[in-house]
C-alpha cells in the first residue's frame, strides 16, 4: 500500500513538473474578464491566444472598471485588462503610467467606444420626426416610466459608473424634468439591459443611456439620438462629467478611448506576448457581429471567442507571428 | 506520462451532451419563455399595478413627510412596542445621526421598502407555516422548495423577474420576499410542531375545536419561535435590499452599489451602518414586543 501511494505521488509530481515546464517561457498570467459582453469576449480571445500561442497559464478574474483598476494600480493584479474604458480614470491612469506601474497597450476598439442616448429603431421608424434628444423629450407619452406611466423616463446608467454623472447632468441640461420626464436609476448593467429587453417585449418606447459595441445593440436594433451640438471637451471636463455641476449645458458624448492596459510585471514575465498586446485591435462592426452571434446562439464568452477565431482568421493572424498563428489554428 | 494517455477517452473527459444541442435547448427554452411573457404581459402588468401604487404611495409618504413627524411616529411606535426607554432613545439618536449624515431620504426609501417586504413575508409565511405544521405531506413538499429559495442565487431569479416586471420596486420586492420568507415559514412550522402533546390533549379534553386549539393554544405557545422567524425575516429583507437595488430600487442599497463600483470606502460604510441601525431598531423593538406578548413562558421540550 505504501509503495503504491509513493509511486502515485511520484507520478503526480512528475506530471505536474511536465505541465509547468511547458509554461516556463511565459508564466502565470491573470486577465480581467469585465462583466460586459465585448470585454468578456476580448478576455477569452486573449486567454486562448496566450495559452495556445505563447504557452502561458491564464486565469480569468471577473471584474468591473473601477475595482479592477484599483487592484491593478495598487497590487498589480490582474496583469491584463483587455478592454479598458480609460476616460473614467484618465488622471489616475496617467499617473500610474508615468510612475511605470501600468502600461497602455493597443487601442482594442479601433474606432473607440460610442456612447449616447438611444431609442428603439421601431420607434424611430414610426416617428421620423424624432431625430434629436430634444425631439424625444417632446413626447413623454412615448417613453412611459416603469414605475409611473404618467411620466416619461430617461433610463440612467448603472450606479457608480461614470456615465451616471454625465447622464444626470445632460438630463438637467436638457430640462427633461420640465418636459414631464423622470430620471430612472437602473441600478446595474443587468437592470439596464433588462429594462431594454422588457421594453422590446412590450413593444414600448425606451429612452436612455447605452453604449456600443454591446450584445444588446446587436440583439435589439436601437437608434442613437443626437444632442444637436458638437462634443465640447472643455465643457465636458469642467462640468458634464462632474457630479452636482450647478449649471450643466447640453453637450454630446465623446468617443471613448478604449485601451488594453497591462501591468509592468506582465511586460517582464510575459514579454513574448507584449507585441500581441500592442498590436491587437478590432472594430465595432466585427465586435457587434460576434456579440450578435453570441446572443443568437446563447453562447458563453468562450464560445464567442472561439467563433471569432474561427470566423475571422484574416484579422487575427495579423496580430501574431506566423508560427504562433499556426499553433493557435492547431488548437482550434 | 499522463494517466489519461493510457485510459479510454470517456473516462478522462466526461461524456457531456454536445455543445450544439445544449445551446439549442437553451435557446428554445428562452424563446418559449419570451413568447409566454409576451402573451401575458398586459395581464401581469394589470395584476401588479395596485402593488406598484401602494409602494409608490408609501415611499412618497415616507420621503415627503416632514422629518420631525416621521421621527416622532417612529419613536412612538418603538416606545409603545417595546416599552423600553433605552431602545427608544437609541432609535431617536441613530435616526438623528442618519439625518445629519445626509442619508435621511435614502433611509426613508429603504424603510418603506423593508416595511412592505417584511409585512408581505409575514402575511405569506405564517399561513404556509401553519399548513406545514398540520400535515407531514405538505411539509415534505414545501421543504425542498424552501431549500431552493434560500440557496438559489438571487441574481438568477432576477433575470426572469426583470423580463416580466421591468425594473423598479415591484421586481425588487419579489426578489426580497423570495429570499426573506423561508425562515418565517420554517420557524412557524417548527414552533407549532414543538407544542407539547399533553397540552393539546388537555385542549381536546375540554372540547376545543381545531380553530380554538390553533388560536388559543398552539400559536401562543409557538410565539417565541415565530418571533424569531419574524426577526430573521426582517434581517434578511434588509440584507437583500442592497441586491434589489441592482434592479432599480433606490435608497441605501443604491449608494452601496455606487460605493462598490467606485471603491468609495467611506460612503459604503456609512450607508452600510445606516442599514445596520435600521436593522437593530426593528430587531430590538420586535423582540421586546414579542416578549410582552408572551403570557406563557416557553416550555422546555425534553
Amino acid at each position: 500500500m505504501k509503495k503504491l501511494l509513493a509511486s502515485t505521488f511520484l507520478a503526480a509530481g512528475l506530471y505536474a513538473l511536465a505541465g509547468s515546464a511547458q509554461a516556463a517561457e511565459c508564466g502565470d498570467v491573470s486577465i480581467a474578464e469585465m462583466n460586459w459582453a465585448s470585454a468578456g469576449v476580448a478576455a477569452q480571445v486573449d486567454k486562448f491566444v496566450l495559452e495556445n500561442g505563447y504557452g502561458c497559464t491564464v486565469t480569468l478574474v471577473t471584474g468591473d472598471t473601477m475595482p479592477t483598476f484599483t487592484s491593478m494600480n495598487e497590487k498589480a493584479e490582474p496583469d491584463v485588462a483587455p478592454e479598458f474604458w480609460v476616460n473614467s480614470v484618465r488622471t489616475a491612469l496617467d499617473a500610474a503610467i508615468a510612475e511605470g506601474r501600468l502600461i497602455q497597450a493597443a487601442p482594442l476598439l479601433s474606432e473607440g467606444g460610442v456612447e449616447g442616448w438611444w431609442i428603439p429603431k421601431f420607434l424611430a421608424d414610426a416617428h421620423p420626426d424624432i431625430k434629436t434628444v430634444q425631439d424625444a423629450l417632446k413626447h413623454p407619452e412615448l417613453f412611459p416610466a416603469p414605475e409611473d406611466a404618467s411620466k416619461g423616463a430617461v433610463h440612467n446608467c448603472p450606479s457608480g459608473w461614470n456615465c451616471q454623472v454625465s447622464t444626470a447632468n445632460l438630463y438637467k441640461a436638457t430640462e427633461a424634468e420640465k418636459a414631464g420626464f423622470t430620471l430612472v436609476d437602473t441600478g446595474s448593467a443587468a437592470g439596464l439591459d433588462g429594462s431594454i429587453a422588457n421594453a422590446f417585449e412590450k413593444k414600448q418606447g425606451w429612452l436612455g443611456y447605452y453604449w456600443a459595441p454591446t450584445a444588446i445593440l446587436g440583439k435589439y436594433e436601437m437608434t442613437k439620438l443626437s444632442f444637436g451640438v458638437e462634443h465640447n471637451k472643455a465643457e465636458w471636463d469642467a462640468c458634464t462629467a462632474v457630479p452636482d455641476c450647478p449649471a450643466p449645458k447640453v453637450n454630446s458624448y465623446p468617443v471613448s478611448d478604449v485601451y488594453t492596459v497591462v501591468t509592468k510585471a506582465f511586460s517582464e514575465k510575459a514579454g513574448v506576448a507584449m507585441d500581441y498586446m500592442k498590436t491587437r485591435q478590432w472594430d465595432n462592426g466585427t465586435v457587434g457581429k460576434v456579440l450578435a452571434w453570441m446572443g443568437d446562439n446563447q453562447g458563453t464568452n468562450e464560445d464567442a471567442a472561439k467563433y471569432f477565431l474561427q470566423t475571422y482568421p484574416d484579422m487575427w493572424t495579423k496580430w501574431v507571428a506566423p508560427d504562433v498563428a499556426e499553433k493557435i489554428k492547431a488548437a482550434l | 506520462m499522463a494517466l489519461c494517455d493510457v485510459l479510454p477517452g470517456f473516462i478522462c473527459k466526461f461524456p457531456a451532451i454536445s455543445d450544439t444541442s445544449i445551446r439549442m435547448a437553451r435557446k428554445s427554452i428562452d424563446d418559449g419563455f419570451k413568447a409566454l411573457v409576451r402573451s401575458y404581459i398586459d395581464i401581469i402588468d394589470a395584476m401588479v399595478q395596485p402593488l406598484q401604487w401602494f409602494l409608490n404611495y408609501l415611499e412618497r409618504l415616507f420621503v415627503s413627510s416632514p422629518w420631525p413627524i416621521i421621527l416622532l411616529v417612529m419613536v412612538a411606535i418603538v416606545y409603545f412596542g417595546s416599552r423600553n426607554i433605552r431602545i427608544t432613545i437609541g432609535t431617536a439618536v441613530s435616526m438623528f445621526v442618519i439625518g445629519l449624515l445626509g442619508l435621511w431620504n435614502d433611509t426613508m426609501v429603504t424603510l418603506a421598502m423593508v416595511t412592505v417586504c417584511t409585512l408581505i413575508a409575514i402575511l405569506i409565511g405564517i399561513p404556509i407555516g401553519i399548513l406545514m405544521a398540520r400535515s407531514d405531506r405538505v411539509q415534505s413538499i414545501i421543504n425542498p422548495i424552501l431549500d431552493v429559495m434560500q440557496t438559489m442565487p438571487s441574481f438568477v431569479y432576477l433575470i426572469p423577474v426583470v423580463m416580466i416586471f421591468g425594473i423598479g420596486k415591484v421586481p425588487g420586492l419579489i426578489a426580497v420576499v423570495i429570499y426573506a420568507v423561508p425562515p418565517m415559514i420554517r420557524l412557524t412550522n417548527l414552533g407549532i410542531r414543538l407544542v407539547d402533546k399533553e397540552v393539546l390533549e388537555a385542549a381536546d379534553a375540554f372540547g376545543s375545536s381545531g380553530w380554538q386549539k390553533l388560536k388559543n393554544v398552539q400559536m401562543p405557545l409557538a410565539l417565541p419561535t415565530i418571533m424569531a422567524g419574524i426577526n430573521q425575516t426582517i434581517m434578511m429583507s434588509l440584507a437583500m435590499v442592497v441586491v434589489a437595488s441592482m434592479v432599480g430600487v433606490g435608497g441605501l442599497g443604491k449608494n452601496v452599489l455606487q460605493a462598490i463600483n467606485n471603491q468609495f470606502f467611506t460612503v459604503g460604510f456609512l450607508n452600510g451602518f445606516a442599514l445596520v441601525a435600521i436593522a437593530i431598531i426593528f430587531d430590538r423593538t420586535s423582540q421586546a414586543y414579542g416578549r410582552r406578548l408572551q403570557k406563557h413562558s416557553e416550555i422546555i421540550h425534553g
